[in-house]
């Protein structure tokens, strides 16, 4: 296989992922989109690390996949508690502070 | 610097695939065959109670996600644990090499783990209010 | 076969998950909410011997495969972080303890992100510096949305959520990026891949994008809008935290991965900082004297803060000696304290006059004397008036760009200084409204009395700026040890 149908699948992920960020306006589909981001990161990690035969990259891997799911937890939590005060998960009526 | 590994042959790689077609084939063939056998047989009298999300009967919060907020925590404590033990297979793989002082390490990891769990019980989080 | 483990190496981080453990049980246990905090700040202080017993005995030790050093340069910022971290519980003791927040959880948090601080002094590749820096934000976010209640602080902890894990998803797309060309993961390895191969463009793609995922966790213009929202929103010592010891904790890693990865690929990185640090500098200073809330103020002046920093690193691959790269680290450390302190004053002002507006400042002098010339200590040190080690700080960073005597330098240089008499604008403006306003009768006063620990933090932070004026030899022979192998 060669390695830039990896690279190209990857780049492509992570685009949509920042459409997806920029674009939608629900907390939760913001989260949604900022994990495609990062399943983009693994698969040019993966990729990589099978390219350079180097087991680094898969290790890397790892951690991301933890640590991602440590972060949209912490995420999910400041998105439901924003549910709970404004009664909506509209990240545009979120705009009490401007600078 | 970097040198041109192979990963798979290309023929190999789409012989897999074939596989992986034929099962998705005899998956979907399957659940047809089933379902439809199903839907031949069954009576059918509709009621609303059957269409809502939980049977069980905590209703669903209303417009951006078909599930009751409180699931949320115990998804959220079931994700942690299930991804955090990604790191015990590589180190149940490496055990035999590591000796006293790898089982020394991961009971370090599984205690600090289990602290979050004993929080989230002491503050109440695991009972249904 | 058993790693080898140096645990004197690790002793301040073994403390430190050691306290964050038996914080996290005390809470759930005492019934005395004070004893978590005691307990913490206790934990950080004894963090901080082995970091002098390991300064003393000064060899550097190297483990895990050498992704993890304990050097001078490791050092000189774990001691940083600890010193920050007490100060910022001593803010925090009574700010935490008189709100409705919950007191144990915010200290276990705190602490965690410490860790996450001093894990990253030690981090030498790309895996260690990405697991030290998620360590440090993720607790900061649920701490800048800490008022449950209060929509602002949600606000603030939202926006800095996303933009936290936005940066990160960035940054660690060009840190795969970098990786894969180089097909090292130790920042050595990516240093001898560049010295001996001509790197591709791709490596430069990667090298942007780090640079680009640190940016947003430095808040350097253009990434830096987050800032003065979440500063605003979020309880002022948390505020105090994000904005010396979190920006710290990102300075760290960009010198670390710069100075150490990067620097022969000069082309790749020196253009980006150049931008960095000449945009944060002008856009954060003009910014910052539109303000009227003082929060949002020191939140432009630490972006503007952040460029100066920038400075040297912008220069660094141009100059022969380690000067520029010392003169980053003599301005982080001056600045850790200097802001700590403002954020401090700002705190017992508001206690006070329950107002973070400048208006609120007025007459601050006639009521409060002792807080004013506090207050004015810090403005002034972050302003760069001589005889304070913000003045150093500065002179360092002006050193560092002649020295090199590039044209980029010297325009960089010239930029730093129009932006130096800007700066003096706003931060004299504060003291203005505290020296030569009458006090506004409309602004209602409570006569409570500044806390121990708050008055403790402020008067230790200034008996070092003050010291550190008048004796900058000893903040400069610190910033000389951290880059002299030991």
């Amino acid at each position: 296989m060669d390695l830039n149908a990896f690279l190209i699948l990857a780049a492509v992920l992570f685009c949509i992922g920042i459409y997806g960020v920029l674009a939608r306006r629900n907390g939760v589909l913001v989260l949604m989109s900022v994990e495609l981001m990062l399943n983009a990161v693994n698969i040019n990690l993966i990729a990589f690390s099978a390219y350079v035969q180097d087991v680094s990259g898969q290790v890397f891997a790892l951690f991301v996949i933890t640590i991602a799911a440590a972060e949209v937890g912490v995420g999910l939590a400041i998105v439901m508690l924003i549910y709970r005060n404004l009664r909506s998960p509209d990240l545009d009526k979120i705009d009490q502070l401007k600078g | 610097m970097l040198q041109r590994a192979e990963i798979l042959g290309v023929r190999d790689f789409y012989r897999d695939y074939f596989a992986v077609a034929v099962l998705i084939g005899a998956a979907l063939l399957m659940v047809g065959a089933m379902l439809g056998a199903g839907r031949l047989i069954r009576p059918v009298r509709p009621q609303a109670e059957k269409y809502v999300t939980y049977e069980a009967g905590s209703d669903p919060v209303a417009g951006w996600g078909q599930s009751n907020a409180r699931y949320y925590i115990y998804a959220l404590l079931f994700l942690i644990f299930d991804v955090e033990a990604v790191f015990i297979f590589p180190w149940a793989v490496g055990l035999e090499g590591l000796g006293t002082f790898g089982v020394v390490e991961m009971t370090v990891f599984i205690v600090l783990l289990a602290l979050g769990l004993v929080y989230a019980w002491r503050k109440g989080v695991l009972r249904w209010a | 076969m058993n790693p080898t483990i140096d645990y004197h190496a690790l002793a301040p981080e073994i403390v430190l998950t050691v306290t964050v453990a038996v914080c996290l049980l005390v809470d759930l246990v005492a019934r005395r909410s004070e004893l978590v905090p005691r307990l913490a700040s206790l934990g950080v202080l004894g963090a901080i011997v082995p970091v002098i017993t390991l300064s003393v005995d000064g060899a550097n030790r190297t483990m895990f495969g050498g992704t993890y050093e304990v050097d001078n340069y490791a050092l000189v910022f774990k001691g940083l972080f600890l010193i920050v971290a007490y100060l910022t519980i001593l803010v925090s003791f009574h700010y935490i303890g008189e709100g409705d927040y919950y007191r144990g959880e915010f200290y276990v948090l705190l602490l965690t992100s410490v860790l996450g601080m001093t894990v990253m002094a030690s981090a030498r590749d790309l895996v260690t510096i990405f697991v030290a820096l998620e360590t440090i934000t993720i607790p900061t976010f649920a701490l800048a949305a800490w008022r449950k209640h209060d929509t602002k602080s949600n606000e603030a902890g939202l926006k800095y959520f996303l933009i936290g894990v936005i940066s990160t998803a960035v940054m660690l797309y060009g840190m795969s990026v970098v990786y894969g060309v180089s097909g090292a993961n130790k920042l050595v390895g990516i240093r001898e891949y560049l010295v001996d191969t001509n790197e591709p463009a791709l490596f430069a793609v990667g090298v942007f994008l780090t640079l680009v995922g640190f940016a947003f966790k430095v808040s350097a213009v253009p990434f830096h809008f987050w800032a003065p929202d979440t500063y605003e929103g979020a309880p002022t010592p948390v505020t105090a935290f994000l904005s010396v010891a979190s920006k710290a904790g990102g300075f760290v890693a960009l010198i670390t991965i710069v100075n150490i990865a990067f620097f022969p690929s000069k082309g790749s990185w020196q253009p980006v900082i150049f931008v960095l640090a000449a945009a944060s500098m002008t856009l954060g200073n003009l910014a910052a004297l539109r303000q009227t809330n003082i929060v949002r103020m020191l939140a432009y002046s630490s972006v503007a803060q952040g460029g100066f920093m920038l400075v040297p690193l912008a220069v660094a691959a141009d100059v022969s000696s380690n000067s520029a790269w010392e003169g980053v680290v003599v301005y982080l450390l001056i600045y850790a304290g200097m802001n700590l302190g403002a954020f401090a004053a700002v705190i017992a002002v508001a206690r006070r006059t329950g107002s973070a507006e400048i208006s609120s400042y007025a007459g601050l002098g006639r009521t409060d004397p002792a807080l004013a010339v506090m207050m004015t200590i810090f403005l002034f040190s972050l302003a760069g008036i001589p005889f304070l080690a913000g003045w150093f700080a500065k002179l360092v960073m002006f050193r560092a760009a002649f020295d090199s005597g590039t044209t980029g330098a010297v325009i960089l240089g010239v930029v730093a200084a129009i932006n130096a008499v800007i700066a003096f604008f706003y931060y004299a403006g504060v003291g203005r409204q505290m020296w030569f306003r009458e006090p506004d009768p409309a602004v209602e006063r409570t006569a409570v009395p500044t806390p121990l620990t708050l008055n403790a933090a402020m008067l230790i932070v200034t008996v070092g700026v003050l010291a550190l004026g008048v004796y900058p030899q000893a903040i400069a022979r610190l910033g000389e040890l951290a880059f002299t192998p030991g």
